[in-house]
């Protein structure tokens, strides 16, 4: 094997002022010339935009025009982490990626997490910013000051487990010695939802970001441990910080049952609130099925297990289990979150947890979004059943819970063949191309985005934030300590008004914890724990309201960037299905349509944007001190 | 399961499901059922008045730190609906009601 390209970073000035919890410097990769090399950013931009999605933002709208679309060479393809990244905070292994997504043609962002983030920081980069396009399937490959652009012809067509093992092989390193994110064959095939996964078990999954790897020909990005210092401006006060926000984790009886089982309790818990996406959103109601055994204990305890914990995490939450009967017997898969045993198991009709949970990480290996399998497989089902597409059409015979089946359509999606090609669209393109009833079951935003895996119907603010928000997923995320922004502790659920206003003041907390380079579950605590900790680790005087008005910034960017790329407010509504009335469960009585256009108003005055065009106010921008952005938007008076 | 009974027209039940069995002596899963009578002018907030007096730690994790709301942390449903639909803290109960008490979870 030789490398393509080598190049070590320009000798540094001598520094002026010690960087605290940076390295300071990103890492640029042009994948066409293999030219690699470094840029500094400086402690103000540091501070302005944080890393993660805040970082990715203005990369992205600065160096992304609008006719630059999802597989264009020149999009950018970002792996960026953030301040805490790398310290002693649970779960800071995370990173974020941001690029011009292929499901929405517009931003991106979506956060995995892992060791990925800390290697990278201890290889001496915050973030690695690649553009171009590869001649031949590569890899990138960074060893401190080594970084390479290298041939992965070898691995072409393998799936993300398998190129993590043959990458560690050939490097002789494994365990937390060597950090992998890669795509599978859906990536390679630039399947719209495809994800790419890293360190056995992490995704980021959304807007299609393995397709956007697959079309720059990136099989993977493989990072040796690295060995650069690393420093926080107060030790002692980050540790207690940190100390602190793991005491909440444990005590907090909201937060406790994600420190002992993750988000396992999330599938009897949404299923009494109708929340539990089911066949394709054609019930709320969970039938015969012995719910005792979806409870989290019997969930974990039905499989031999055990932790599969993160950088510097003290969570049992992640967990390697072994299947321990039945069709998959002896096989090791990854613990399914909430979002697999709902994407990978009801929402297509299947509640054998053994079969959901070897379904879920063949979806993982093949680097496919769980979420958007669920509503492709789930809407084929349900087409199936209702004689909407033929047997002739998709080329088997699939029903409701057959995991065989689904494997099929999965590896037909992932490798594009037969009617598995139409259904690499995403489920918005492949019904909207077959038309007629099918094209009434599909659930999706009309903007492309695809829904996370519950039944918004009994969850609005979740519905909402998918359909208006500018990433490829959620921005504001479900409510955590909202009182702490001055938002109601608790409001009726099927009042649009009210929903509209909480989603709308909560708005910009998840681009906060996105940016700092940790665990969305580890940071589910108070906005100012996670300030006081970045106070901590970078001797900035951080505080709720600077988090409060980083994330409105991040999120004003990000809209900028979908207004200039063509996306504005026509595409903010669920599908027919997607916003359909529950025909049973608890929701049953609540029709959002009727509250959805009330909603959007809301929406829009609490946000402060323009209903119309979807701006941000031009006082809201200038009350950011994003001047140049009113400028972009408004033009220069 | 102690308590449980058919619903009828004096009684109301309240079903204490997830990390809340904790609180009335569970073990954090499931659920566990209570049959409670009611009288005239009886609302679900004053039945859980009476219901968590005998369970201090579910006292405090039900309500706010005055006793004047709801605390944050669980959810009430009634008849398998959240407060705020069909009845809120002070609609009268005319019997019969299952009141869900469900912890909230954060993750997923």
């Amino acid at each position: 094997m030789s490398p393509t390209a080598t190049t070590t970073r320009a000798a540094a000035k001598p520094a002026t002022a010690p960087v605290y919890a940076y390295a300071g410097k990103l890492l640029r990769v042009n994948l066409s010339t293999g030219k690699c090399w470094t840029e500094a950013w400086s402690e103000t931009d540091r501070r302005e935009y944080l890393g993660g999605i805040g970082l990715g933002a203005k990369i992205l709208y600065d160096e992304v025009g609008p006719k630059v679309q999802w597989d264009h060479p020149d999009n950018r393809f970002i792996m960026a982490t953030g301040p805490l990244a790398g310290l002693p905070v649970w779960g800071t292994g995370g990173l974020t990626v941001v690029t011009r997504g292929a499901l929405t043609g517009g931003a991106t962002s979506t956060q995995a997490n892992g060791f990925f983030g800390a290697t990278l920081k201890y290889s001496g980069y915050d973030a690695i910013v690649m553009q171009g396009q590869a001649k031949k399937l590569s890899y990138l490959y960074i060893n401190d000051d080594v970084v390479e652009v290298r041939d992965a012809t070898h691995l072409a067509g393998k799936d993300t487990w398998e190129t993590q093992q043959a990458l560690e092989a050939e490097h002789g390193l494994s365990g937390h010695r060597l950090s992998v994110y890669s795509i599978g064959p859906a990536g390679e095939n630039l399947v719209r939802f495809a994800a790419i996964h890293g360190d056995y078990g992490h995704v980021a999954s959304k807007n299609g970001c393995g397709a956007v790897m697959g079309k720059k020909k990136l099989k993977a990005v493989c990072i040796v441990r690295g060995t650069k210092a690393l420093a926080a401006h107060d030790t002692r006060g980050l540790i207690q910080v940190a100390d602190d926000i793991a005491h909440d984790l444990k005590t907090d009886p909201s937060t406790s049952t994600l420190y002992n089982f993750g988000t396992l309790p999330g599938v009897v818990n949404l299923s009494k609130l109708g929340v539990l996406p089911i066949k394709n959103y054609t019930t709320n109601l969970t039938g015969d099925v012995n719910m005792k055994e979806w409870e989290a204990p019997a969930l974990r305890g039905g499989f031999d297990h055990r932790g599969h914990q993160c950088n510097a995490c003290g969570m049992r939450h992640c967990h390697i289990q072994v299947i321990p009967k039945g069709r998959y017997e002896g096989e090791r898969v990854d613990e399914p979150e909430y979002e697999g045993w709902s994407g990978a198991g009801w929402t297509i009709g299947l509640t054998d947890k053994y079969s959901v949970s070897w379904l879920n990480t063949r979806i993982d290996r093949a680097c496919v979004d769980v979420n958007e399998f669920g509503w492709v497989c789930g809407w084929v089902m349900e087409c199936m059943e209702k004689g909407y597409l033929t047997e002739k059409q998709v080329g088997f015979k699939l029903a409701w819970g057959d995991t065989e089946g689904a494997y099929r359509l999965l590896q037909m999606i992932s490798h594009r063949q037969g009617f598995g090609d139409i259904l690499a669209e995403g489920v918005k393109r492949a019904s909207e191309k077959i038309g007629g009833k099918a094209a009434e079951c599909a659930v999706y935003t009309t903007k492309g985005a695809s829904p996370r895996g519950h039944d918004h119907r009994g969850r609005w603010e979740e519905m909402l934030d998918t359909c208006t928000s500018s990433n490829g997923t959620m921005e504001s995320a479900n409510p955590t300590f909202q009182t702490e922004v001055g938002a109601p502790g608790r409001i009726n659920p099927f009042d649009g008004e009210q929903v509209a206003k909480l989603v709308g003041m909560i708005r910009g907390r998840r681009h906060f914890e996105d940016s700092l380079g940790g665990c969305s579950f580890t940071f589910r605590t108070r906005i100012a724990n996670l300030a006081s900790a970045l106070s901590a680790a970078t001797g900035w005087d951080y505080r709720l309201k600077d988090a409060v008005r980083f994330g409105n910034r991040t999120a004003a960017i990000l809209r900028a960037f979908n207004l200039r790329c063509g996306i504005g407010t026509d595409v903010e509504y669920p599908s027919a299905r997607y916003g359909s009335q529950p025909v049973d469960g608890p929701a049953k009585e609540h029709d959002v349509r009727k509250q959805w256009d009330r909603m959007l108003e809301v929406w829009y005055d609490t946000v402060n944007y323009d209903r119309k065009t979807g701006k941000p106010r031009k006082e809201l921008l200038h009350s950011l001190d994003l001047d140049w952005l009113a400028r972009d938007l408004y033009g220069k008076k | 399961m102690p308590g449980e009974a058919q619903p009828k027209a004096s009684r109301a039940h309240i079903e204490v499901t997830t990390w809340v069995t904790k609180h009335v002596g569970g073990d954090g899963t499931g659920s566990k059922l209570f049959d409670e009578a009611i009288g005239r002018g009886d609302t679900p907030r004053t039945v859980l008045r009476r219901f968590t007096r005998r369970f201090p730690e579910l006292d405090s994790a039900l309500w706010s730190p005055d006793h004047s709301d709801l605390g944050s942390h669980i959810e009430v449903l009634v008849n398998d609906a959240v407060l705020g639909v069909a009845y809120d803290l002070d609609t009268p109960l005319t019997g019969g009601e299952r009141i869900t008490l469900l912890g909230q979870f954060m993750g997923g």
